[in-house]
């Protein structure tokens, strides 16, 4: 197992957000989190990427606990991307991306030259040649989110977390930043909001609902009318993806 | 316009940046000059030069044709009282920046959220107590390190909704702690001392004066600011990260508790330590980085070097004009740092307000 999540119970002011979840992800695997708003997709993966500790329960990387791992080891077994966030002090793209290398670097033995062809080669990664010396305060939403992106990459882990990577972004930048990702030799856990993009890249998705997990499977065995019914209350029906022959989930509004 | 303002600022290469800083320190040096030689009693240049070197290589090298008034107004008054300004200033910058990576808010500085009046009550109750006197020469430091780290827990305990400070929560918090430690330090003093003794020690401690500045207090400034500054230099590159908030900072490696204990600590320090040489002298860790951060970017290893020097200049200059424009009076401080600094203060809490919006 790559990620093993053991029982993490986790309360946001004596309210439990987080009740008693437990899951395995596979090296190599890309895996999709699906849940309702407030199911607490996001207090989940935060107890994982340690910026929530968790009440009770633990968390495995390759069967070491992470909590007893400290901050630079624990980056450079684990990068996140989060939600685009404020940020109120502007730096170029280039110093943007840099900072995902911060685990790596050592005050006073650290290859300038590599570490700056590692930079560049994760922006061209992204798409954003030439943007190196752009202000990231200046980017559309969509470039922002593919700065992230690098800054993610280059932190060389092998386990990568997305906590709503794609938010507000069209539809042409979620596919776009998922195409990324899915290139990558990566193990991938992401909270995912969007069903057929979730069906059309996770090798696996978990749902979510009410601080709980109520299964997981393939993207076959998951997206049937009566469970996304139970998620999400709402009707669909399934056909198949003519290209991608994954399940393609049409939804049947009740007016 | 605006594209080409863009492209040069902030500097992205070494070298203008190598050349901003040897510009600023060439300006340093003039402002030096130029304080040392303007005030109530002004001297020439001639003078000035000659009982330098005479003190320096300890003998008589030029004949001594001053009179020793003149020889101390130089050598114990003015230039220990430039080199105060200049630490104080580089000091105050250096708390300011501290203060904006710890709350990623612009508008943080160690005056506007009431560490250094909290800082300047704790001087004052130490000198008009004489508490903590077992810490002999160094009790009034004590007490003004006290006193920053009370009011820095109080303000940023109020500051704080759900681990965010925002600008308004950030300067109304400044204002309830800065109001309440000024409203004691006032009480402190009126209390113990009597005439118009009562309200010069409150326009000293509550507005800031280098008057008292001396060799032996500027000695142990120096290196308290030193002891600060190496530390925070070494740190640079956690700051920057820091800066992007406390998830991103995590998820990239940073050890978020022990770098913020480690900022609160020797922030509260060097306030404590400059508010006990110059009382409250607002506004400059406000002002300085900001402009600072406009021409050398945001990178801390090239924040602070920068802002240190445009720091110390700017309150050497400051208090030239501040022993000049009503002289033979002197203006407190205080007065001149704020008449620069509150019209900032308020284009900056517009700027901030546009932002939220947009």
């Amino acid at each position: 197992m790559k990620l093993d999540v053991k029982d993490i119970k986790y309360s946001i002011e004596s309210k439990l957000i987080v009740n008693g979840v437990s899951l395995g992800i596979e090296e190599g695997s890309f895996v999709g989190l699906v849940g309702p708003n407030g199911c607490g997709k996001s207090t989940l993966l935060k107890n994982i990427y340690k910026v929530y500790k968790p009440d009770s329960g633990a968390v495995f990387i390759d069967g070491e606990e992470l909590a007893k791992m400290n901050s630079r080891e624990t980056a450079k077994r684990m990068s996140v991307m989060q939600q685009e966030n404020n940020v109120e002090f502007d730096m170029t793209v280039y110093d943007m991306v840099m900072i995902g290398r911060f685990a790596h670097q050592h005050m006073f033995k650290t290859d300038k030259i590599a570490e700056r062809e590692i930079v560049i080669s994760a922006i061209k990664e992204v798409g954003l040649e030439g943007y190196e010396d752009r202000s990231f305060l200046s980017l559309s939403g969509g470039e922002k989110q593919r700065t992230l992106v690098a800054r993610a990459l280059v932190q060389k882990a092998s386990l990568i977390i997305l906590d709503e990577p794609t938010n507000h972004l069209d539809i042409g930048y979620q596919y776009q930043i998922m195409n990324i990702l899915k290139k990558q030799n990566l193990t991938v856990f992401s909270s995912i909001h969007d069903l057929n993009i979730a069906s059309c890249y996770c090798d696996r998705v978990v749902f979510m609902k009410s601080g709980q997990i109520v299964g997981a499977g393939t993207p076959q065995e998951m997206f049937v009318p009566e469970k996304i019914k139970h998620l999400f209350g709402v009707d669909t029906k399934i056909t198949q993806n003519p290209v991608t022959k994954k399940p393609n989930i049409i939804f049947i509004p009740s007016v | 316009m605006a594209k080409l303002k863009v492209r040069l600022f902030p500097i992205q290469k070494r070298f203008p940046f190598i050349m901003f800083c040897m510009i600023m320190v060439v300006v340093t040096f003039i402002s030096f000059i130029l304080a040392i030689r303007l005030g109530s009693v002004d001297l020439n240049f001639e003078t000035i030069g000659k009982v330098i070197v005479n003190k320096i290589t300890g003998r008589n090298y030029y004949r001594v044709d001053w009179t020793e008034g003149i020889e101390s107004i130089i050598w114990s008054i003015r230039i220990p009282r430039i080199f105060t300004a200049f630490v104080v200033g580089a000091g105050l910058t250096l708390c300011g920046i501290l203060m904006q990576a710890l709350t990623k808010n612009p508008l943080a500085d160690p005056y506007i959220l009431g560490i250094s009046q909290g800082a300047s009550a704790g001087a004052v109750l130490v000198i008009m107590y004489g508490v903590l006197s077992i810490f002999n020469g160094y009790s009034t430091m004590v007490g003004a390190f006290i006193g920053a780290v009370v009011s820095i827990i109080l303000a940023l305990k109020i500051a704080t909704i759900r681990n965010k400070v925002t600008a308004t929560q950030l300067v109304l918090a400044g204002i309830a702690v800065s109001a309440l430690f000024s409203a004691i330090t006032n009480y402190m003093i009126y209390h113990t001392r009597t005439g118009s003794d009562k309200v010069k020690t409150a326009t000293y401690w509550l507005m800031g004066s280098l008057s008292g500045s001396s060799w032996e207090k500027l000695i142990y400034g120096c290196i308290a600011f030193i002891v600060c500054l190496i530390p925070i230099l070494t740190l640079s590159k956690s700051l920057d990260v820091l800066m992007l908030g406390d998830d991103v900072a995590v998820t990239v490696g940073v050890n978020t508790d022990r770098l913020k204990l480690g900022i609160i600590i020797v922030a509260t320090l060097l306030t404590g330590v400059i508010v006990s040489m110059s009382g409250t002298i607002g506004f400059v860790g406000l002002i300085i980085p900001h402009i600072t951060r406009s021409v050398v970017g945001t990178k801390h290893s090239r924040l602070i070097p920068a802002s240190v020097l445009v720091g110390g200049t700017f309150l050497v200059i400051a208090d030239i004009i501040s022993r000049t424009i009503a002289a033979p009076e002197e203006l407190p401080i205080g007065v001149v740092s704020a008449f620069f600094g509150a019209p900032f203060f308020l284009y900056l809490i517009r700027k901030s307000h546009k932002q939220l919006g947009g």
